[in-house]
């Protein structure tokens, strides 16, 4: 069955359409990163300093902030070149590997899964642009989503099974789920649902695996189901929730050279 | 209606902390890994995930999206007291930054908590609001007159005037444990080293007060740091001996940064100074110890500024000393208990961590707990005590000056 999405057939959903849900997307996040930054912004400057009284919290105070850290000398005479903790520390996560080797394969998997995916979707986004504004390329957006399909399914599976390891942990591991809080559960759960959602929606599509004997009729309303709540919890909801981890521990771990 | 301010301000936190609040992902290792939570018999309120967690919704509740849409949520005092409790009740050794998968610098976390409490007028903890005072007024927290800096000299110990190396002794071994003081100060005469002393013009490193977060009632730990280097200066130093963790780490890393500049001298531990002349050949053992040693790494030498293998290539080089590994040890070791203001602020905690430490030791079934801080081995002495159990506690450089059949009384 040709990919769309929309409420049925006779209420397909527009790129133009679709654009304009992944502005409203785009703009809830740049919204909470803004007060975020801004909250961020309101401390002071440098150790043992105090914030200027009675000013507002600064975006461009926290990022001042935090690049005179990244680049000061550590205080404490020890730190690790910037291109090791960006290889090492954010990409390969290798703090998580010195911990425990199950989280560290959990994590990678939900990292690598959810961070390409996220380039897929982007890619094939731009190619329907590309399109769309009429500058012609070797190959057809449809094609083109055609060529990634196999990395779409092998990402796909590669980000559930890490986020299958994370809930059964949470679930059985009776210190973690003793430990976690409405915060954990939230971010899991919203990963999951938007997995799931990806394979259900192509899976009726398709017929293959998980359609779980669908009516393909559904299959526009479930891609659109799962188009929103990407945007919804992959973008917008970033900066709201748990999610702000992938953009505060990588700055985290510059400013502190890595870590201890 | 009036706006409501927010219960929270951020003095002392700055922008990269507040971000560092949302940068942890509970992952739970410093739980396991923190020694008072353990100790405690894990209160919940010390675990230092818990603590980042309640400051991130003081944050979120103070300057979050609906603080801006709703205003400020109060956050009653009675909270912010427990919290401080909570926040002191840590000995800022550092392990939970180690096995942090986010990289926080918890330690300056904690310390910058406690800071923005104080200064709020909640905290520090107990008898820490004395240190200011203490400190500020007799230059030692130990209410010691600073003429009797230099009293435990014995009459066999030369001090130069002027040289290139001063030993600072710090107060806990100039006043109390001067063993350590003994020690070096004949280790260094017996190797040829010529040394000076600042005596009364020693003042305290400042640990206590910068540990506690009150560095900044009367700028005692910028005064404290200004007259030290002054007086170290005049004394002609290129090279700064400690033989106390403590100090060392005051003095390497707070120094600098309360005085804004880099020192005008190099400051060394004794550990590695010793290790040193060992790999030079220059120290020449006399006596044999002939006991089995494990070794304590203390938190502010080895964690905080990364001395781990020097005091082992000492021990490990003594005669006679067959040396033996704790099962935590280095960046995983156990504290001792005493520091970040526990030991006078929480006995009770402090002694409890003391006690799990000297177990570690017993594991090893060693004759000597040995260490590179005069407060650790006060502590680990202390623990030993209350277990009432027989092992001796011994610093390396007390151990050093029995191999080189010198006194430490």
């Amino acid at each position: 069955m040709v990919y769309f999405s929309g409420l049925s057939d006779a209420l397909r959903i527009t790129f133009v359409q679709m654009m304009i849900l992944s502005a409203i997307a785009i703009v809830i996040f740049l919204y909470g990163m803004i007060i975020t930054l801004q909250k961020w912004g309101s401390g002071a400057t440098g150790y043992a300093l105090e914030p200027q009284e009675g000013k507002r919290g600064s975006a461009i105070t926290f990022l001042k902030t935090w690049w005179k850290q990244v680049t000061e000398k550590s205080p404490h005479g020890h730190g690790k070149p910037i291109l090791e903790i960006l290889i090492l520390d954010i990409l390969f996560q290798r703090r998580i590997l010195k911990r425990s080797g199950l989280r560290w394969v959990m994590h990678i998997l939900i990292f690598a899964g959810w961070m390409t995916l996220f380039a897929l979707s982007g890619l094939m986004f731009s190619v329907e642009l590309t399109h769309m504004i009429g500058i012609e390329l070797p190959f057809t957006p449809h094609m083109f989503r055609e060529w990634l399909s196999i990395p779409n399914y092998i990402f796909g599976y590669i980000l559930l099974i890490g986020v299958l390891i994370a809930i059964v942990r949470r679930l059985f591991v009776s210190e973690v789920r003793e430990a976690s809080i409405m915060y954990d559960w939230v971010l899991i759960g919203v990963v999951f649902l938007v997995t799931i959602s990806g394979f259900l929606a192509d899976g009726i599509r398709t017929g293959l695996i998980w359609d779980f004997g669908l009516d393909p009729s559904l299959a526009p309303p479930a891609a659109l189901f799962h188009s929103v709540i990407s945007l919804l919890f992959c973008i917008a909801f970033i900066p709201y929730s748990k999610y702000i981890h992938i953009i505060a521990i990588p700055l985290a771990l510059l400013a502190n050279k890595g870590g201890e | 209606m009036a706006k409501r301010n927010p219960s929270i301000d951020t003095k002392n936190l700055t922008a990269v902390q507040l971000m560092e609040l949302d940068a942890c992902v509970r992952c739970g290792e410093c739980v396991k890994w923190c020694p008072t939570y353990a100790a405690s018999g894990e209160k919940p309120g010390l675990a230092p995930r818990d603590k980042i967690l309640r400051w991130r919704q003081y944050m979120n509740k103070s300057y979050g999206l609906k603080a801006r849409l709703f205003g400020p949520q109060e956050i009653p005092i009675s909270e912010l007291e427990e919290f401080k409790d909570d926040v002191h009740g840590c000995t800022t050794c550092g392990i939970c930054s180690t096995v942090c998968e986010a990289g926080i610098n918890t330690v300056e976390l904690w310390e910058s908590m406690r800071a923005n409490l104080v200064k709020k007028g909640i905290g520090p903890y107990g008898k820490q609001n004395m240190f200011p005072k203490l400190i500020g007024q007799y230059r030692n927290p130990y209410m010691k007159d600073q003429k009797d800096r230099l009293a435990w000299v014995p009459p066999d110990v030369k001090i130069e005037d002027k040289a290139d190396i001063v030993y600072f002794t710090g107060c806990t071994a100039g006043y109390n444990q001067l063993a350590l003081a003994f020690a070096t100060s004949r280790v260094l005469n017996k190797l040829g080293i010529k040394f000076a002393m600042l005596g009364e013009d020693e003042w305290c490193c400042g640990s206590a007060l910068i540990r506690t977060g009150q560095a900044h009632i009367n700028n005692v730990p910028y005064e404290l740091a200004k007259h030290n280097v002054e007086a170290i200066q005049k004394k002609g130093a290129k090279k700064v001996l400690f033989a106390c963790a403590g100090c060392f780490r005051a003095a390497k890393v707070d120094w600098p940064r309360l005085l804004g500049k880099e020192l005008p001298f190099e400051v060394v531990h004794v550990s590695e100074f010793l290790a040193g002349l060992i790999k030079e050949g220059k120290i020449k053992w006399e006596k044999s110890i002939n006991k089995t040693v494990t070794y304590h790494d203390p938190c502010h030498l080895g964690r905080h500024v990364g001395v781990f293998d020097a005091p082992r290539y000492v021990l490990s080089h003594i005669p006679g000393v067959k040396f033996v590994e704790m099962d935590r040890i280095k960046e995983f070791q156990r504290c001792c208990g005493a520091g970040g203001g526990v030991k006078a602020g929480l006995p009770d905690l402090a002694m409890a961590v003391a006690e799990s430490r000297v177990k570690d030791a017993l594991d090893t079934k060693a004759d000597i707990l040995s260490s590179c801080c005069p407060f650790c081995k006060r502590n680990l002495m202390d623990g030993r005590d209350s277990l009432k159990v027989d092992l001796v506690v011994e610093d390396v450089i007390e151990l050093v000056a029995e191999a080189l059949n010198l006194e430490t009384k």
